[in-house]
């Protein structure tokens, strides 16, 4: 009994194919999909900044130097990149905790045919547009003060 | 899921403060040393960072442990996921503290 358990468990596990299979691809599952994409992108960011910025305790050379490393003009289109990836990942954030309070889920219905689903609608699609419209923009703003000194 | 989104919440209101400070000045002048060192300096700051550095590294660490679960499943996995993040976290956190205090003076 407990190795047709284990079998069952083996037999539900995707892994990362289930997690990226675009044959399920609706405007939830792409925002599930970027929340995590952005989320361990701005991880890997954060884990690199702490480490850039310790680059202070070594004095005004050290922190100079870490500048000219980082200072370019692929580190600013880096940094535009984590100022889309951080608005979209806060927003949608938002959106989510709203959801898991039962906001914008829509009232329970009978399930007919096409059997779209009532916590889909318009509230939350229109969640994730605005989240990439802020990133956008968001995005926009900071070519201008990044790339505006090149 | 409560401590996700606690720390995602007060993180994204103390990013809001640091990026604030970043805005005050011309960009290429708030990343001379001078002005670094003494934002670091001033201590309400040096405690923003600090909170920065605490809530950031368990929403990131804890969410990537949220993603690894969701991948697989068994009580070794889930431990090991755990106690590994926990500890990557702790490591973070202690790395980024030493140089807020060394910038801060309280080191020196």
């Amino acid at each position: 009994m407990k190795s047709l358990e284990f079998g069952n468990a083996r037999e539900n596990r995707e892994g990362l194919r289930g997690w990226l299979d675009p044959s399920r691809y609706g405007w939830e599952r792409f925002a599930y999909w970027a929340q995590r994409l952005t989320g361990v992108f701005l991880l890997i960011y954060f884990i690199g900044h702490v480490y850039e910025t310790s680059s202070i305790a070594g004095g005004k050379d050290a922190w100079n130097l870490m500048l000219e490393l980082t200072q370019t003009i692929w580190g600013h289109l880096f940094l535009i990149l984590v100022i889309g990836t951080s608005t979209f990942h806060s927003v949608n954030g938002i959106r989510l905790i709203l959801t898991e309070a039962g906001k914008g889920l829509g009232k329970p219905g009978r399930p007919d045919y096409p059997y779209h689903p009532s916590s889909l609608n318009r509230r939350q699609r229109s969640g994730i547009w605005i989240a990439l419209t802020l990133a956008a923009v968001a995005m926009l703003y900071g070519t201008n003060i990044l790339l505006g000194e090149h | 899921m409560k401590i996700h989104y606690a720390t995602g919440l007060g993180a994204l209101f103390v990013v809001a403060i640091h990026i604030l400070m970043r805005l005050v000045v011309p960009y290429t002048s708030s990343l001379e040393y001078d002005h670094v060192i003494s934002n670091y300096h001033n201590f309400l700051y040096a405690v923003a960072l600090e909170a920065i550095l605490v809530l950031v590294a368990i929403h990131g660490f804890n969410g990537l442990r949220v993603i690894l679960l969701e991948l697989r499943q068994s009580t070794l996995w889930e431990n090991g996921v755990s106690v590994a993040t926990i500890i990557a976290m702790i490591a973070l956190i202690l790395y980024g503290t030493r140089t807020i205090i060394i910038a801060n003076g309280i080191g020196l």
